[in-house]
């Protein structure tokens, strides 16, 4: 009974403990405003309303959403082929089955770690110097770093799987790989589609943001109106992606509990499917067969062409002293910028989905409305949010922070409403039965439970968020973003290696420690 | 003369009853799940309320506790219907405590934190946000869990630490930490042993002194002794409402027979 276990903080105050980033936030948030452009803001809040309907206007939106959405459908097929082809051979547990070491796998896993650590942006960019504006080039860019990262997920599904049944499958005679098929296939089917779903949501994100720095699709639409302030214009084209990033969750969403398969957010209490396992299979084949001939329609479509990856554009000479300019760039300062951004924007999206939701807890309306924000803030891509901000907020990390916050607090908000529906209404239930109001009733009662895999969650998202402020760097001007860009204007390829190799071993460190994070919260709990 | 019938069994002057239910009628698929259901609870009184499952007793309760507001009909606590204003109704569900059957302790809370969270009506948020960091009132939370014969030593504990029989004295404790007037009890001694199940309805029994009054869901008809009044609930309606030195046998297996008198059809 010391006095640190007297004050340590109980569940449901750590969930809404990362709010206190607002604090700092709302103190510089007053001298970052310069008076330009609230009209500006007026208009663009307007024209949600008056969204353009020009059948022109709506054609070419169309046409650039269905590049969006083809280039997310392909980018997002390859990595899972990537990624499961990957994910296998890092998998310690079939090395250890089949070769009796799991050197390799250790080994693979580290090389992985550097496509991971780099965002998809920056590889669309890369390429896009070497390559030239190619559909092809949005695809790889996504699928490289996904394909990573499916690898990882994978990897560790499978050795986090129990391995009795595949010793007994083995004692019993049975060849190993025939015995890795039996025993490992079934319980990680579940796992890997429900994943794999949640990576098709994230392509058609990366896939819009991709766009809008001008690797086709509607994300360039997107920032052409807005820079132009077609506001109306620039609303149509929004809505028309909200229409469908709702319904492609909504589908995975159905499909999900239909398979029963788990959700993104690992609550416990989640039905097992007994009676739909044949029946999931041949859904789960079906929509496979399906999906094929869709892909390679799209991809002629498109007019993807696999083999223009090959031919490189000749690298413009290196300056000299090249080295020497790179190694006097402000380092400290910008890595220091990129990882206050990261902790504010993290402290913003984690802290704020719980705060909003106890803020609008007495009103029914208030959790569609706010539904309707996060829906908004998942399907905007940061940059041009930061763009938006630039109206009325001084460029910095200010700026970016909120940007990047707003889009993550739209993925945490919906995994946060979704999981405190899961988790049952008895408790707020009684609460609210002995007189508590709804706001405490909601901390006390669902809060607590979800505390822990929220925050697991939200140490997950840091680490995304992290990568992530080269978006956000790239236009509100701070942290190793903004340095990137200059450099890859320039052509200067010593100075982008360095960057490059701050930023991968910053992500790899990050990862690292929120992985740490999430192994201490899930523990114990 | 305009206004409600004066009524033979209840002192002209003397404090409204806690809780009235007049008529109250509550739909379900088919035939109503509470069917005209009229009754009284009194200051100081206990009272049991017996039927077969699917009677109505959890749907009568949840009335009681304000969770299910009737079609038809009205409920009165302490003389007042359901509050208009949202601060009002608060104050009034502070005064009505419900021992859960599933209990619903706060699993990730300490003890001290799971009572005090009775008192979060009355509470602002200061005080409930720093319930979550610091001890707060140890010497009313020790109190109540001596009245249960717990050991207050038990405070810091994680409710998770707890054997079976301690959280349902927690739970207990904390509707004594409410302080409520009316306690509802849902089916409480459903999942305990005989011996703690028998222990569990001396305390509640004990609790229930006016100005308070008790309405507890009970399974075991053998376990009628301490109360002052039994009411028999089957398909939603009223069978009998008396003294429990009045109940006969016949009454209880008429209650709990499988057979419908009129229709004559076998209920599920």
């Amino acid at each position: 009974m010391n006095a640190t276990r007297l004050i340590r903080p109980a569940a449901p105050l750590l969930v809404v403990l990362p709010a206190l980033v607002f604090l700092p936030v709302l103190l510089f948030l007053p001298g970052q405003i310069h008076g330009g452009g609230w009209d500006l803001i007026g208009q663009f809040a307007w024209a949600a309303l008056t969204p353009s309907l020009d059948p022109l206007v709506l054609q070419s939106l169309l046409n650039g959403l269905a590049v969006t959405i083809g280039m997310a459908l392909l980018g997002w097929a390859l990595s899972l082929v990537l990624g499961l082809g990957l994910g296998l051979v890092s998998s310690r547990l079939l090395w250890r089955t089949l070769a009796g070491t799991a050197l390799p796998a250790d080994l693979i896993r580290r090389l992985l770690a550097l496509p991971r650590s780099i965002h998809e942006l920056i590889w669309g960019l890369l390429l896009l110097q070497l390559i030239g504006q190619r559909p092809a080039v949005a695809v790889v860019a996504i699928a490289l770093p996904y394909g990573a990262l499916v690898a990882r997920v994978l990897s560790d599904l499978l050795d986090a799987l129990p391995t009795a049944n595949l010793a007994a499958l083995r004692a019993a005679g049975a060849p190993a790989p025939a015995a890795l098929l039996t025993a490992l296939g079934p319980p990680l089917l579940p796992g890997v589609v429900s994943y794999g779903g949640y990576r098709l949501e994230c392509a058609l994100r990366s896939a819009t943001l991709l766009g809008v720095f001008g690797l086709g699709g509607l994300g360039n639409e997107l920032l052409l109106t807005l820079q132009s302030l077609e506001f109306h214009e620039l609303w149509s084209g929004l809505w028309l992606l909200l229409a469908v990033m709702l319904s492609l969750e909504t589908v995975i969403g159905i499909l999900r509990r239909r398979w029963s398969m788990p959700g993104r957010f690992g609550l416990a209490g989640e039905r097992s499917g007994g009676g739909s396992v044949g029946r999931r299979g041949r859904e789960i084949l079906l929509t496979l067969t399906l999906l094929l001939p869709t892909l390679v329609v799209v991809a002629r479509a498109l007019a993807v062409d696999p083999s223009t990856l090959l031919h490189w554009q000749p690298l413009p000479p290196l300056a000299p002293q090249g080295w020497a300019t790179a190694l006097a760039l402000p380092w400290p300062r910008l890595v220091a910028d990129t990882l206050v951004l990261t902790l504010l924007a993290a402290g913003l999206a984690v802290g704020g989905a719980p705060l909003l939701l106890l803020l609008v807890a007495p009103w029914p309306w208030g959790r569609r409305l706010l539904q309707l924000l996060w829906a908004l803030g998942r399907l905007w891509p940061p940059p041009l949010t930061a763009l938006l901000l630039l109206f009325v907020l001084q460029p910095g990390v200010v700026a970016a922070a909120l940007a990047l916050g707003f889009h993550n607090l739209g993925i945490l908000g919906r995994l946060l409403l979704e999981g405190s529906e899961a988790a049952g209404p008895e408790v707020e239930q009684g609460l609210l039965c002995g007189g508590s109001g709804p706001r405490l009733a909601l901390l006390y009662g669902r809060f607590s439970g979800l505390a822990r895999s929220y925050l697991a969650y939200g140490a997950y998202r840091a680490d995304v968020i992290l990568r992530e402020t080269v978006v956000v760097g790239l236009v509100a001007g701070s942290g190793l973003g903004s340095q990137l860009r200059e450099s890859l204007s320039a052509f200067a390829w010593d100075q982008l290696a360095l960057l490059l190799a701050v930023y991968a071993l910053l992500t790899l460190v990050g990862e690292d420690l929120s992985d740490r994070g999430r192994q201490r919260l899930l523990g114990t709990a | 003369m305009p206004g409600p019938q004066p009524d033979p069994h209840r002192p002209v002057t003397g404090p409204p009853p806690v809780l009235e239910l007049q008529e109250v009628q509550i739909p379900g698929r088919g035939q109503p799940r509470l069917d005209g259901v009229s009754l009284r609870l009194e200051a100081g009184e206990r009272v049991a309320l017996l039927g077969p499952s699917g009677a109505g007793k959890s749907t009568l309760l949840a009335v009681a506790n304000g969770l299910l507001a009737p079609r038809s009909g009205a409920v009165l606590w302490e003389g007042q219907p359901r509050a208009r204003s949202a601060s009002k109704r608060r104050r009034q569900q502070a005064r009505i405590g419900t021992l859960w059957q599933d209990l619903r302790l706060i699993e990730e809370l300490s003890v001290q934190q799971n009572l005090n969270a009775a008192r979060l009506a009355h509470w602002g948020w200061p005080r409930a946000l720093l319930n979550l960091l610091l001890p707060l009132e140890s010497e009313a939370c020790a109190a109540v869990l001596q009245q249960l014969d717990l050991d207050p030593a038990l405070l810091n504990q994680p409710v998770t630490a707890l054997s079976g029989g301690q959280r349902q004295r927690v739970a207990l404790a904390r509707l004594l930490r409410q302080e409520p007037t009316l306690l509802l009890a849902d089916e409480p001694l459903a999942s305990l042993d005989p011996r703690l199940a028998t222990d569990l309805l001396d305390l509640l029994l004990r609790q229930a002194q006016a100005p308070r009054a008790l309405l507890l869901s009970l399974h075991r008809p053998d376990l009628l002794g301490g109360f002052d009044r039994a009411i028999g609930l089957r398909r939603g309606r009223l069978v009998f409402d008396q003294p429990v030195q009045a109940i006969s046998t016949t009454d209880l297996q008429d209650l709990y027979s499988s057979h419908d008198k009129g229709a004559g059809g076998i209920s599920g």
